[in-house]
């Protein structure tokens, strides 16, 4: 017997006039893990947020939490605590009552609900700004309310609408963090809405992978940055140098390509059903696996490789990151990150050097 | 801050001049009101309050004037409900026809006074109510409805949809989302709008010389009335409470929602 998932979905459809926002999603999260749902604007992520929530019902399919499927539960009646991308605090509440909210609404004993309030105002550290108004907390205090009032009545699910969006960079990094803390401190089982990648990969136990509705890939944060299930999760997620090709041969999983009268060895990823010579397909090498070098000799473990032009050098602090341009490959552009390391040697724009990878990192699809 | 000096006269020259004119008509008749002679004029013929110690003796401007607190009271009672019920549903939901409806509630500005007056006193007369107090209150209401509605949805417009919803996420029924957060969002609106009915009905003329009769003038038409005969400074007494009651009524606004709301809604 498996264990029962705190959360799942089956075929959840929902369709606006001829838009499928969300299409055909089927997932399940265990206990006390942290999903996030990853996908560019317009994917989707809020509105299987909002059918989970219960503020909308899918066309087709079913959710279930615990088991049970919730078509039948008002939103209200069931255990999701949520976080709304722009907040939605009560403006006429303090933070205190703003907490409290909840636990007046699922009607708590009324004698605990000060401790309870003074409880999770000290697990976000807002201790001492319960009696703020909303206007008079910081956009960084306003999230910690946010949170306390998704979490106070320790919810079976907690629901994170990109809350961080909005902030800058250095405090949403924090709140990433925090979030992860808040998250482990009390296992409650997560799904967190975002667009940054970054912030996908920091947090996460699992990821979900989301474009035009539908779910592009379901995995581990390792999983879906090694190896993406298709060229769509390859370039979403890290910086990555695509390639459209033509398949030449197949050995096992190696795979002949032909990319501009060049023949190339890469790693074929998709299904392998009935691969005619010919198909088209996509050829994607990750940024930092791409090896730049002055001289042949220099060439470590390089199976391909190619003579470039730097045509951009950009400076970002603990890398670098180089844009060259192929002649070889009908004067593709090549992104190359390089990190600092001991012996930080610099090439210079217009340069003339040698770009190249493991014919294992570039990765193979079929486009169908 | 460092004007040319023709700049800065010329702004207070304008400040002075709008200000002289809004105020004009009430300081005259707060000056009338204060003359010890026995004809309303404009400076007073010296100065004292006997006019308003006259007041308290005339008996039909005091019931007049408590008619008209009456009328108003009840307009608010009516308009209320029902404009800050619409008000939000016509912001709230995307009506299918929302425009035709808007439209429609402007109606009352668009036709003359004189003209729902009219239609209004046919109305209570065939239903045989005319001469009791409250049909005036209706109609006050009727009448001025708008601005209520107008009031209301002007808050609601700025109301964040996701709020009710994070309200039914914290667990509240629509009973309870209504009354524990749309309700005290649009709460500025509400008590614009209610201050707003209360001096409109208070002040509505026309509509009441239509519906009254002699038993129960409110303080409009007695004043009204009282001009036809002979003109005398009580008049003026009385219109001095009578502004005296609107500043309050705005007093209160500023203490309840903050004058910046008020002038802020669009
Ligand atoms: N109420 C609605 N009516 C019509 N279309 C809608 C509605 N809500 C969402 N959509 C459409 O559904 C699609 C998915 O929208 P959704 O809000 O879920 O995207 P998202 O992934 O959350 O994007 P973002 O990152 O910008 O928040 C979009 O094409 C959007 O235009
Ligand atoms: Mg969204």
């Amino acid at each position: 017997m498996n264990r029962i998932p705190a959360v799942s979905a089956s075929n959840v459809c929902l369709q606006f006039g001829d838009v499928h926002a969300v299409k055909n999603v089927c997932f399940e999260l265990e206990e006390g893990r942290f999903l996030t749902v990853l996908g560019p604007s317009g994917s989707g992520k809020t509105t299987l947020l909002r059918l989970i929530a219960g503020f909308q019902q899918p066309n087709k399919g079913e959710i279930f939490i615990k088991g049970q499927t919730v078509r039948e539960v008002a939103p209200n009646k069931r255990s999701i605590g949520m976080v709304f991308q722009r907040l939605a605090l009560f403006p006429h509440m303090t933070a205190a009552e703003n907490v409290a909210f909840p636990l007046k609404m699922r009607r708590f004993d009324v004698r605990m609900i000060p401790d309870r309030v003074k409880k999770y105002l000290h697990l976000v550290r807002l201790e001492g700004l319960g009696g703020r108004r909303i206007n008079e907390l910081s956009g960084g205090q306003q999230q910690r309310v946010a949170i306390a009032r998704a979490l106070v009545f320790e919810p079976d699910l907690l629901l994170l609408d990109e809350p961080l969006a909005a902030l800058d960079r250095k405090l949403r990094e924090e709140m990433q963090l925090e979030f992860r803390r808040i998250q482990k401190e009390l296992g409650v089982t997560t799904i967190n809405v975002t667009h940054d990648q970054r912030e996908a990969l920091v947090v996460s136990d699992q990821i979900i992978v989301m474009d035009h509705g539908e779910i592009q890939q379901d995995a581990t944060p390792l999983e879906i940055y090694r190896s993406p299930s298709n060229p769509f999760v390859a370039n979403f997620v890290g910086v990555t140098n695509l390639f459209h090709g033509m398949l030449e041969s197949l050995e096992g999983q190696k795979v002949a390509i032909r990319i501009s009268q060049q023949r190339l060895i890469g790693t074929l990823k998709s299904e392998k059903l009935t691969l005619n010579q010919g198909v088209s397909v996509k050829a994607a090498v990750r940024a930092e696996q791409v090896r730049l070098f002055r001289g042949q000799s220099e060439n470590r473990d390089c199976e391909v490789y190619f003579e470039g032009r730097v045509t951009d050098v950009i400076f970002e602090g603990e890398r670098i990151l180089y844009e060259l341009s192929v002649a070889a490959l009908s004067d593709a552009l090549i992104r190359i990150i390089h990190h600092d390391q001991q012996d930080f040697s610099t090439f210079e724009l217009g340069e003339v050097v040698f770009v190249g990878w493991k014919s294992r990192d570039m990765h193979v699809f079929v486009v169908d | 801050m460092n004007q040319p000096v023709s700049q800065k006269l010329f702004f207070w020259t304008l400040v002075v001049i709008s200000i002289i004119t809004l105020s004009a008509p009430t300081l005259v008749v707060l000056g009338a009101s204060l003359t010890s002679g026995n004809i309303i004029v404009f400076p007073p013929d010296g100065l004292s309050l006997k006019w308003y110690e006259a007041l308290v003796e005339k008996q039909e401007l005091q019931d007049a004037f408590i008619r008209s607190i009456w009328v108003a009271i009840i307009c608010v009672f009516i308009s209320l409900p029902t404009g800050t019920l619409a008000g939000i549903a016509l912001t709230k939901y995307r009506l299918r026809k929302g425009a035709l409806i808007q439209t429609y509630l402007l109606l009352p500005f668009t036709i003359p006074l004189i003209g729902s007056g009219i239609g209004l006193m046919l109305v209570f007369g065939e239903v045989g109510v005319l001469g009791s107090l409250w049909p005036v209150g209706v109609a006050t209401a009727v009448i001025n409805l708008p601005f209520m509605i107008w009031a209301v949805s002007s808050s609601a417009t700025g109301l964040d949809p996701d709020l009710e919803l994070a309200a039914q996420n914290c667990g509240a029924g629509p009973v309870q989302t209504f009354f524990y957060v749309t309700l005290p969002s649009v709460m500025p609106g509400i008590i614009t709008g209610s201050l707003l009915m209360f001096i409109l009905s208070l002040n509505e003329f026309l509509v009441s010389l239509l519906l009254v009769d002699a038993r129960i003038v409110t303080l409009p038409v007695q004043v009204y009335n009282s001009i036809r005969s002979i003109i005398t400074p009580d008049l003026a007494a009385v219109s001095v409470v009578f502004i005296a009651v609107a500043m309050l009524a705005i007093a209160v606004l500023d203490k309840l929602v903050g004058l910046e709301i008020f002038l802020k809604s669009k």
